[in-house]
């Protein structure tokens, strides 16, 4: 599992790649620190990349989100394949984030 | 007017046919009193006539009585007269004897005719009469009084036959009404020669006249032949006036009708009005005898008719009293038949309600069956049949994870309050078993709730199973209620610690039980509605009639749930007969049907508590998928699910900082996919942790909780059972082919 940070056009990217499994989350988690300390940008995970997800997983992305909310920045997720998206719509992240 | 008439007529009694009722009523008693009256008067009059009838005849005898005395004693002296022929000086001893003999006799004399002795003259007429006690004896005839040409002398003389006078007022004399009965003397060649009379007073003829009287005011009346008034309750008018005199003045011209009718001596009757305008009834015949007088009974209307008015008013005034009475029972009747239109329609709403509760208590319960038509491990059927219109029994049962829940009650009473305990126990057994699997704590938990606002110290005796529908093992608690029957190779009783009914205090502690359920066995529920069943002599159904027809039932291998629940209802009718259902009856039949299925493929991994194993997980969920040909997409999702499902028991199951281990079996056949992880941690059920909520807002959704969601939304069930102080969760997906 690699976790990439990126700030691209004025917004921070993070790219995932690989396995996001409850084995692979406090590493992702800890990688993705940065993430919270956006200011007046908007934040994009990009999940090309992404193979699998768990709950562990995300429960990552919903740290950031409650994170970077309260100040104004949006959480954009990138690039997410039809099974994963299947788990976020299983889950009613879906109607969290904003997709690109 | 018809505003007025409201007003004055009682709402209740507008309607016609209770005014038509009082009027019928009201012309009936009428037309009653009136032909009552009619024949009333009819008769009264008749008693009149019969009276006055009476009357006229008794006084007529007692006058001729008199008068006959008189004619008698007259007739026997003239025998003596016409002997002493020759001699007479002797005539004036005739008449004093005469006077002597007869008290009503005053006076007698013998008037011969002119001459007929020539040494006594012309007139020659000795008589005798009584005077203040004493008897004078003189010549009657004299140069003054010259009796030859007299009535009482002639009129005999000419008839030959004895003769009353036209009564007369002996003014200077006796001072009292007289008449003188006159008889012819013959002497031997048979020639009339000389006249006998004697002078009868006429006092006692008033009294005889006026002694008594038919009605209290009614008068008597003799009028002589030439209409003397002779006799009236007026002494004045006695032999001073004729009746054509004292009645002269009069309007009603049937008065001289009636004198003249009087006067020529015939009878009859005639009605007068005098001259106050009261109508008068007089009834009038002659005498009997020569003395032509003529004798009136005079009655008023007003006192004939006095009692048969007075009826009529008495009649008239309790005919209204009757009236007003029927229309007060009328005014009464209507208001009570309003009354009871009203009580009609309460009790049709009150029936609509039951009708409708009756429709939301048959609502709650299942009765769809087959219920789980594409299972292939367990059958249901259930029926419950409420005495009244609302019960108080209850059955339910639903699978969660692949345990059936199940319960069968019975609420102590029946109607609507039964009812209600019924839907709260239903709906409480629902919500605790939505997140309880184990059958005493639901029991509890139910027991706590209702005792606590047990006001009306209602009860629920309950059995609780959950069959887990996997293994068949049965969990089972009961409060109070019947042992139910297990019908497999055999039939026998569920062995059942009794506890207590639900609600009946709280604290207490419910032991549950455990059996294994073998394939094909059916667990037969009911409530006491079936064992007690009466029929009309009152004899139960019992509960050997019920094992001795599910025996029936199971020699003829008939054993499906709704075969042995419709036998047994057939038995049950077959034994009440008639006689009235008296108790809700339940019955619940679960047949368990799992069969084996051949395993196809069989792999297993054991576990750290450790969460960095995950892969090594991912890598067996592969391996598995692989082997059954699962694509990419259900490969992702069998890993995703047994990794939650795992994740859970490795942070759960053991305490914090323990080591234990978790084995993961997978297990195929051609239906479907088995996932059973087994751990020895203290006893965890992750199936009743409460479901996420995916539709909170980020900020309110709570970090966690997803696993178990995740594990439902992927797999086809879930299940947990503890086995031998293990935790045992087992995760199914069908296989698609």
């Amino acid at each position: 599992m690699n976790t990439t940070i990126k700030e691209i056009d004025g917004n921070m990217v993070a790219m995932l790649e690989g396995r996001l499994d409850t084995a692979a989350s406090p590493e992702t988690e800890k990688a993705m620190q940065p993430l919270y300390d956006c200011e007046n940008q908007d934040i994009i995970i990009d999940c090309a990349n992404l193979e699998y997800i768990s709950s562990s997983g995300l429960r990552i992305f919903l740290s950031v989100l409650k994170n970077v909310k309260p100040k104004g920045c949006h959480v954009y997720i990138r690039g997410l394949n039809d099974d994963l998206r299947q788990v976020f719509a299983m889950t009613g992240f879906i109607n969290l984030f904003e997709f690109k | 007017m018809s505003k007025i008439l409201k007003r004055l007529i009682p709402e209740s009694l507008r309607h016609w046919s209770s005014l038509a009722i009082i009027i019928t009523a009201g012309v009936l008693v009428e037309a009653t009193t009136a032909v009552q009256y009619y024949y009333a008067k009819q008769g009264i009059r008749q008693e009149v006539e019969h009276r006055a009838e009476s009357e006229l005849r008794a006084k007529s005898l007692e006058i001729r009585n008199v008068m006959n005395v008189v004619e008698v004693a007259v007739e026997n002296m003239a025998w003596a007269v016409e002997q002493r022929l020759s001699q007479p000086d002797s005539m004036v001893a005739v008449t004093q004897k005469l006077l002597a003999d007869n008290e009503y006799i005053v006076g007698s004399a013998v008037a011969f005719e002119p001459y007929y002795y020539q040494d006594k003259g012309r007139q020659f007429s000795p008589y005798t009469y009584k005077h203040d006690g004493t008897t004078t004896s003189k010549q009657l005839g004299t140069d003054q009084y010259d009796y030859h040409s007299m009535e009482w002398y002639t009129a005999p003389m000419e008839s030959g036959h004895g003769h009353w006078s036209e009564p007369y007022f002996d003014e200077g004399g006796g001072e009292m009404m007289m008449s003188t009965y006159s008889l012819p003397i013959r002497d031997a060649a048979g020639r009339c020669v000389a006249i006998f009379t004697a002078d009868v007073s006429l006092d006692w003829l008033s009294e005889i006249i006026n002694a008594r009287h038919i009605y209290p005011s009614s008068y008597n009346l003799l009028l002589s032949r030439k209409g003397q008034i002779m006799a009236c309750p007026e002494d004045s008018l006695v032999m001073r006036q004729s009746i054509g005199q004292a009645t002269a003045g009069m309007a009603d011209t049937t008065v001289e009708y009636i004198n003249r009718q009087m006067m020529e001596g015939r009878s009859g009757q005639a009605t007068v009005t005098d001259d106050k305008g009261e109508k008068n009834y007089v009834f009038y015949a002659q005498m009997d005898g020569d003395t032509g007088w003529s004798m009136a009974v005079v009655c008023a209307d007003r006192e004939i008719y006095h009692s048969l008015r007075w009826m009529a008013i008495n009649v008239t005034v309790l005919m209204l009293v009757g009236l007003l009475l029927l229309a007060y029972i009328i005014w009464r009747a209507a208001r009570n038949a309003r009354h009871l239109q009203a009580v009609n329609a309460e009790k049709e709403r009150i029936g609509s309600e039951l009708h409708i509760a009756s429709a939301i208590q048959m609502g709650m319960l299942p009765k769809t069956f087959p219920t789980y038509p594409d299972r292939d491990d367990v059958q249901l059927y259930g029926s419950l049949t409420p005495a009244k219109e609302v019960g108080g029994d209850l059955f339910d049962f639903f699978i969660r994870d692949e345990k059936l829940f199940f319960c069968i009650g019975d609420v102590s009473g029946k109607g609507v309050p039964a009812s209600l305990v019924m839907a709260v126990t239903r709906s409480l057994f629902r919500t605790v078993s939505a997140h309880e699997s184990m059958p005493d704590r639901i029991v509890t938990s139910l027991n706590e709730s209702m005792a606590d606002m047990n006001e009306t110290n209602m009860f629920v005796t309950l059995f609780v199973g959950v069959l887990d529908l996997p293994t068949g093992r049965l969990r089972y608690c009961n409060a109070g209620h019947d042992a139910p029957l297990l019908i497999g190779d055999g039939v026998g009783t569920l062995p059942v610690e009794s506890n207590i009914p639900v609600a009946v205090m709280s604290g207490w502690k419910f032991v549950s039980q455990e059996a294994q359920i073998f394939t094909g066995t059916t667990i037969f529920l009911f409530t006491d509605g079936l064992t007690e069943a009466e029929n009309a002599g009152h004899a139960q159904f019992r509960m050997e009639r019920v094992e001795e027809t599910a025996r029936q039932a199971l020699a003829v291998q008939e054993q499906v749930p709704k075969q042995i629940i419709q036998r047994m209802g057939d038995a049950v009718h077959q034994f009440v007969g008639d006689a009235e259902q008296s108790d809700d009856l339940t019955m619940l039949a679960i047949q368990y049907i799992k069969q084996q299925r051949d395993i196809k493929l069989r792999k297993a991994i054991v576990l750290p508590n450790d969460t960095k194993e995950v892969p090594r997980l991912a890598a067996f969920v592969d391996e598995v998928c692989e082997a059954l040909d699962f694509d990419a997409t259900t490969t992702m999702q069998m890993n995703l699910a047994i990794e939650e499902a795992v994740v859970n028991v490795m942070e759960y199951a053991y305490p914090p900082g323990t080591r234990g281990d978790i084995s993961i079996e997978a297990q195929s056949n051609d239906v479907r996919l088995k996932f059973t992880i087994t751990d020895s941690g203290s006893p965890f059920d992750p199936t009743v942790q409460a479901d996420a909520d995916t539709t909170l807002k980020a900020e309110e959704r709570p970090i966690g909780g997803l696993g178990i969601h995740l594990v439902r939304q992927l797999m086809d069930s879930i299940n947990y059972e503890r086995i031998d102080g293990n935790n045992v969760l087992t995760l199914r997906k069908k296989l698609n082919h």
